[in-house]
């Protein structure tokens, strides 16, 4: 037998292994254990020794009591050792994090194919069924996951979880029937591929990526709920279930939720192929995965810029609802969170970007552009890292204090308020923008310099946009909160304009030029390195995102409505939440792993099967399709990595 | 030796989440505890309702979120409630200083410092829901600021429930 099939079984029995004494310990310490009948047929020496009468009478007092024992509704049961709260923490997460993968892969799978539609480029449709291949068992182990999470909750949490089946049982029903649509919408989606018409099969993938989003959007009112009640009375009467459904943070998490999918989505695809790539053994898989890690990060990097915008609007509802918590959320207990954030999110600026210069190496020297510019890039990136991560009051002692003549550094101090910290995370995302200016840049034979109409005038967006974010940075210094805060919008606002409009000349200006040499597959190892660390960063992200959204209603099931009275009601310290982050990614990569095995197991069978060509497989010429759209063609490939 | 891919990516990601767990334990570790009821005895003396107000403000009552008592700059977004003893006994005409206290927490929207935003929420409802007895010993230390304080555990308040 294949040694990584024996392999993958051994690692399958364990699971089950596992499983079966999880379940049976969890039972054992939950199950409730009638006292037991005496036993009629014990010895007469036994029973009519003093001792023997006794037990006998307490037995049967013990049995008379559980036989006339009323009904009582459990408020909460306990999770062996780890706790309920913990116990739900992992498994949410982990199903969430799996839903997201599920949700994104046929967003950006059903574009792909698209493209190959309208190009007639077979790779594309290519790709999009190796994207979709990754989506099967992640597909099942979302609903093993979805399974377990309802189980333990109503185990775990009975009354709280009867409370919320009461407020959103209408939504009930839509839910499961959109579960059984989402599921025969797959594996039609996956099994039909290249058996039915284009366009039938592309409409297959409309309907499923419509019945995730809907999916999406119904769970998204549950959890928002909770955070953000509406459409019940004070004592949580229902009195409205769509306003319980419509509540302040519902549609803002609904956007950001499908954006930052998009961006996670993107991501753990993009480590795939990175994985693939390294453990490729011709050019021809080196190019595929290249070029698969590209798109992947493509998407992923497209989904990320505008993430900011969409978080500004979850933060600006949940202010919108209740002060008090938008001021715990960032001036209170969870006001430290966001430093760590602003790491996470620093590093996979410095990430997307490094991969991207690192990209450009892909096409001959004299095409390259701007290289000259990447040490000022990334000056800039790290400056606005730094700037980002500095705490308003940093963690001193009282000498550090005393000679610093406050809890604020009298210069840097500055730099930890939200004035800077806008300012600094407008300009990084306006910075990445030029370095994938740059790299698409490279991918076509331009002439003229840098002096041409095109070039000043994006310039000029580019400095004009730069400059109000800026300016709004520095004037927030010297106004009101209340108008500080509306600065955001002019600094967001102006980047995405000058997004847009940069992008709509760039498309222009490349439109009569000859597309580069591009050589997938030249790009070294820690290229691919580096795909794997932003895929695990985003997951981090996503886990300590996940929390912060759940942590802010501290010792409320139903913020304001339903209180936690459990012995878990307590907000854990940010490094006892960010240990629970760590074991759940390392869970779900585990468990990745394991679905990314099996999927290069059936794509190697598949090779064998076809047993075609290699060159045909490879994706060099292929055009690189850009956020716009745009695409440039390249040069036959093959060629060793650098 | 070559090193086996896997094994790599495996060095990778513990790497790469040992660094994150690293930072989450560099910064500052608070466990919030949920709040207990902060129970008013007949025979406390002002001063005990003072101190235990100052604790229910810094704690419980979560005020000092939001309001800053002195050393603060321009540009705050609530009002900075030092000496809001003395303020609050001219704010509305009409009103004593107490009344105008017991209002901004149980009514803080009835009436607006110019220059703010509401933004209060009702002190005696969830999610801060403090009680009666507890609000009164928030008046006892607001009262404190700038001023004498007056209210004793008799004290009644048009707002209070009971």
């Amino acid at each position: 037998m294949n040694r990584k099939i024996l392999l993958a079984l051994i690692v399958l029995a364990l699971g089950i292994w596992g499983l079966w004494t999880a379940a049976t310990v969890f039972n054992a310490k939950l199950a409730y254990r009638a006292p037991i009948a005496p036993d009629s047929t014990r010895g007469a020496t036994e029973t009519f020794t003093p001792r023997g009468q006794a037990l006998e009478l307490k037995a049967e007092q013990e049995a008379e009591e559980a036989r006339t024992r009323p009904y009582e509704e459990a408020e909460y049961r306990a999770f062996p050792r780890i706790g309920s709260r913990v116990a739900i923490w992992i498994v949410a997460q982990l199903k969430l994090l799996f839903a997201a993968f599920v949700l994104a892969v046929p967003m950006f799978a059903l574009i792909i194919e698209f493209i190959g539609f309208k190009t007639g480029d077979p790779r594309y449709d290519k790709l999009a069924h190796e994207f979709t291949k990754l989506l099967s068992p992640a597909f099942a182990m979302t609903a093993a996951f979805g399974g377990t999470l309802t189980f333990m909750l109503i185990i775990l949490y009975p009354k709280f979880t009867n409370y919320l089946m009461s407020v959103f049982s209408p939504t009930f029903l839509p839910y499961v029937l959109l579960l059984f649509a989402e599921a025969g919408l797959f594996y039609a989606y996956y099994l039909t591929w290249g058996k039915i018409g284009p366009r039938l099969h592309l409409f297959l993938g409309v309907m499923l990526n419509l019945v995730g989003t809907g999916l999406m959007f119904i769970a998204n009112a549950w959890l928002t709920f909770m955070s953000t009640p509406a459409g019940v009375s004070e004592n949580g009467a229902v009195i409205s279930t769509w306003e319980a459904v419509n509540n302040y943070t519902w549609m803002p998490i609904n956007i950001h939720r499908l954006i930052a999918n998009i961006a996670f989505g993107g991501s753990v695809a993009g480590a795939y192929a990175a994985y693939q790539f390294l453990k490729a053994k011709t050019p021809e898989e080196r190019a595929h995965y290249d070029w698969m890690g590209y798109v992947a990060n493509l998407v992923a990097v497209t989904g990320f810029l505008p993430l900011p915008f969409a978080g500004y609007w979850l933060a600006s509802e949940i202010y919108a609802f209740s002060q008090t918590m938008g001021l715990t959320m960032m001036g209170g207990a969870f006001s430290w969170l966001f430093i760590i954030q602003a790491v996470l999110i620093g590093n996979l600026f410095l990430g997307i970007n490094y991969y991207l210069w690192l990209g450009m190496g892909r096409v001959d020297r004299k095409d390259q552009k701007g290289r000259r510019l990447i040490p000022f890039l990334l000056l800039l990136i790290t400056l606005c890292f730094a700037i980002w991560a500095t705490p308003r009051s940093p963690i001193t002692t009282v000498e550090e204090t005393q000679a610093m003549g406050g809890s604020s550094h009298p210069i840097l101090g500055f730099l930890g308020v939200m004035s800077a910290k806008n300012t600094a995370v407008n300009i990084m995302i306006l910075t990445t923008f030029i370095t994938f200016l740059l790299y698409r840049r490279s991918g076509r034979k331009t002439e003229g310099g840098f002096f041409t109409p095109g070039n000043l005038l994006q310039t000029l967006i580019l400095v004009a946009a730069a400059g109000t974010v800026i300016y709004y940075g520095i004037l927030g210094y010297f106004v009101d909160a209340a108008t500080r805060i509306g600065f955001s919008v002019p600094q967001v606002l102006s980047v995405l304009v000058a997004m847009v409009l940069v992008t709509m000349i760039d498309m222009m200006m490349m439109r009569r030029t000859e597309p580069s040499d591009v050589h997938w597959g030249r790009m070294p190892d820690r290229a691919q390195y580096v795909l794997i660390f932003l895929a695990v960063t985003f997951t981090w992200l996503m886990g300590l995102m996940g929390y912060v959204r759940s942590g802010l209603r501290q010792h409320w099931h139903v913020y304001g409505i339903v209180r936690d009275t459990s012995p878990d009601a307590f907000t854990p310290t940010l490094g006892f939440a960010t240990q629970v982050v760590s074991v759940t990614v390392l869970i779900f990569f585990a468990l990745i792993g394991v679905i990314f095995g099996l999927a290069g197991l059936s794509g190697k069978k598949a090779e064998v099967a076809a047993k075609s060509p290699a060159p045909d497989t490879a994706p060099a010429g292929a055009p690189t399709p850009s956020p716009a759209g745009a695409a440039s063609a390249s040069q036959p490939s093959g060629s060793q990595p650098s | 030796m070559k090193i086996p891919v896997s094994v790599k990516v495996l060095v990778l990601t513990l790497v790469t989440t040992g660094f994150y767990t690293m930072v989450g334990q560099l910064v500052p570790q608070k466990e919030v505890l949920p709040p207990e009821v902060v129970e008013i005895s007949a025979d406390m003396t002002t001063e005990e309702m003072v101190a235990n107000g100052k604790e229910i403000f810094e704690g419980k009552g979560i005020c000092s979120t939001c309001h800053k008592i002195g050393g603060g700059g321009a540009n705050e977004r609530f009002p900075n409630l030092e000496g809001v003893a003395v303020r609050a006994e001219t704010r509305i005409e009409g009103e004593t200083g107490l009344e105008y206290l017991a209002q901004s927490l149980y009514e803080p929207n009835a009436f607006l410092v110019p220059g703010f935003a509401a933004g209060m929420p009702q002190i005696n409802k969830p999610p801060i829901g403090l009680t009666d007895g507890e609000i009164l010993m928030v008046i006892a230390y607001l009262q404190s600021l700038g001023g004498t304080p007056t209210v004793t555990p008799e004290t009644e308040l048009s707002y209070a429930a009971d």
